[in-house]
């Protein structure tokens, strides 16, 4: 499966931006699909977006003046933290993709082990701009901003505000200080990711956060079988997220892109699917019940 | 892109210009039934108009602060009828908005105006009809040049004609609207828009302004489409929260303004309809609490005034 991820990658940006031919026409679809969210970082007003965000969505819902929060999609979320985890950051999500592509860019590649604490800002922006805010800072009629899309998000700028700029002349005009504002952080995210890996992913992204959560639950699992590791290191140095998986494989970082799993001399390390904690694949060499994707 | 842009662009002028020679081709048969003499004076009427609006369309920034500095009630006080007069007095009073040479040449253009205005009065008093004869074939096709050198958005020049309630279950016919209004500011909302309710009061204050100029604003909230009763009182909470007093109004969501409401996709939108219920202008999207939407929107509204006083 690792292996074809690039393909699945771009199957799953496309499959989530279908409506291809509204970037000439310049307007957005807003049918059905727009009552479901896609499992990654996708803006709602991308003009080919065939579904919503579930961040935008999630906020938009926290901020209206009826609802304070939003169980609808905290429980898809949860649903797909649960059946995926951050598998999402690394095979379905177009903003992961779009950083991966960058990194591709051949420069002097920089590590961000030493930025490590910046790992947990993205569980602030979470809470802060995603969760809280919205609910709390209300205006006179009980309805909050939507912080994380109009302060921060560097994707609602290359999916909605740029490519409806191009071909509407309205929304050109209204382009002001705050896309001037996350322009600068979209060209900073470009920038960086082609040094550092994922980098939007692994500092600032509140749905990669929400999934990490999952990641120690979740129905897909990574593997190391014990006995046929001979602890050779080669899965830590190809990792981009900075996870050692042979000592902690359920780690919130694991974007279970499977580069470890390409990397493994003696394939010790594997996808695993289903129930149960792990714990026994230590005394068991393949006897395990569970699906395994071994591609 | 940009090659996908261009060719658009190229395109749509092609039809507005094919569109404008169909009109002219009417206009010209239409007179024939008329006295030959009139057929020349329209003819005559029409170019004195394209040449003012020529003069006007050079220098877009200058006029446009010009525009801006158009004292409101000038414009209605003033007893000549020529625009030329009261754009020479708003130069004149917005002397030190301009440098020497900008001066010089408002005041020599302003002239042309004024010479040009005379000669249609002229014609006018000769052909009372001939001001009304030469607007139908043109004004369609200035709107679409508008439109098509603005962008190259396939908008329609005249707003979708309607036939609705207002929250309270009063009757609305934009007909009547329009024609009862030399300008009518339509905002397009929804109850649940941050930026749309946050502007609320300041489009009242902009209604009350017009009330006095003989226009209007209403708005048009997206949620209350085909009277859906808690979308309905839900606005009115939201207006009456923000002391927005003004208009609003619905209509069925499969008519034509229904369409065109549930076509727009950027949140709030704002248009300027003159009485004829032609659209004025590039819709105005975002919120006009922002000082360059508002600037445009005002200076759309005087343009609306200014031209419906001709």
């Amino acid at each position: 499966m690792a292996r074809f991820r690039g393909w699945i990658q771009a199957g799953a940006v496309l499959f989530t931006n279908l409506h291809l031919p509204n970037f000439i026409k310049g307007g957005i679809y807003q049918g059905k699909g727009k009552n479901v969210c896609v499992p990654g970082l996708n803006c709602y007003s991308c003009p080919a977006a065939s579904g919503a965000c579930p961040i935008g969505a999630f906020q938009a819902v926290a901020g209206s003046s009826k609802f304070r929060f939003s169980y609808y999609i905290s429980g898809f979320l949860i649903l797909l933290g649960v059946l995926l985890g951050r598998l999402i950051c690394g095979f379905l999500c177009p903003f992961g993709w779009f950083q991966e592509l960058l990194h591709r860019i051949p420069t002097r590649k920089l590590s961000t082990k030493k930025l490590r604490p910046l790992t947990y800002l993205k569980y602030v922006i979470l809470l802060a701009m995603v969760v809280l805010l919205p609910a709390i800072a209300v205006n006179d009629v009980g309805m909050g901003d939507p912080f994380f899309c109009k302060y921060l998000c560097p994707q609602g700028v290359l999916e909605g505000a740029i490519p409806l700029a191009l071909v509407n002349s309205g929304i050109r005009a209204a382009l002001g200080k705050l896309f001037t504002w996350k322009l600068c952080i979209l060209l900073a995210v470009t920038a960086l990711s082609i040094l550092f890996y994922r980098p939007f992913c692994k500092w600032l992204c509140p749905l990669g956060a929400f999934y990490a959560l999952f990641n120690k639950v979740s129905l897909l699992r990574m593997k190391v079988d014990a006995n046929a590791c001979i602890s050779c290191g080669k899965c830590a140095r190809a990792c981009g997220m900075d996870v050692d998986v042979t000592k902690t494989p359920d780690h919130a970082e694991c974007i279970r892109c499977g580069k470890c799993v390409l990397a493994c001399p003696t394939g010790a390390v594997h996808f695993r699917y289903g129930f149960g904690d792990g714990s026994e694949t230590k005394g068991t060499i393949t006897a395990e019940t569970n699906m395994e994707e071994s591609n | 892109m940009k090659r996908k842009k261009f060719t658009a662009s190229v395109l749509i002028a092609l039809m507005v210009l094919t569109l404008a020679a169909c009109g002219a081709k009417e206009e010209s048969s239409a007179a024939d039934t008329g006295q030959g003499g009139i057929e020349e004076a329209v003819t005559e009427y029409k170019e004195l108009m394209d040449q003012e609006n020529e003069i006007l369309s050079e220098n877009t920034g200058l006029w446009d602060k010009v525009f801006l500095a158009m004292d409101k009630d000038l414009a209605v006080q003033e007893e000549s009828n020529n625009y030329g007069d009261l754009l020479l007095k708003t130069i004149e009073n917005a002397r030190d908005q301009f440098t020497d040479e900008e001066l010089a040449l408002l005041q020599e253009e302003a002239g042309k105006i004024r010479d040009l205005e005379n000669q249609m009065a002229a014609l006018e008093k000769e052909y009372p009809e001939v001001a009304e004869k030469s607007m139908e074939g043109s004004t369609s096709a200035a709107a679409d040049e508008a439109m098509s050198t603005a962008s190259g958005d396939e908008s329609t020049q005249k707003f979708p004609s309607f036939e609705g309630k207002d929250l309270d279950g009063n009757e609305v016919k934009s007909d009547d609207l329009f024609s009862g209004n030399a300008v009518t500011v339509v905002n397009f909302w929804f109850t649940t828009c941050g930026p749309c309710v946050g502007e609320l009061s300041e489009l009242d204050a902009l209604d009350k302004e017009l009330a006095g100029k003989g226009g209007a604003l209403i708005g048009i909230n997206a949620f209350t489409l085909d009277g859906d009763e808690t979308a309905i009182s839900d606005a009115k909470d939201v207006l009456e929260k923000k002391n927005a007093g003004y208009q609003n109004v619905y209509f069925a969501s499969d008519s034509e303004a229904g369409t065109f409401t549930m076509g727009i996709y950027a949140f709030p939108t704002t248009y300027v309809v003159d009485r004829s219920g032609n659209i004025v202008g590039d819709p105005i999207v975002g919120a006009v609490t922002e000082k360059s939407q508002a600037e445009t929107l005002n200076k759309l509204v005087e343009q609306t005034l200014a031209a419906d006083k001709n």
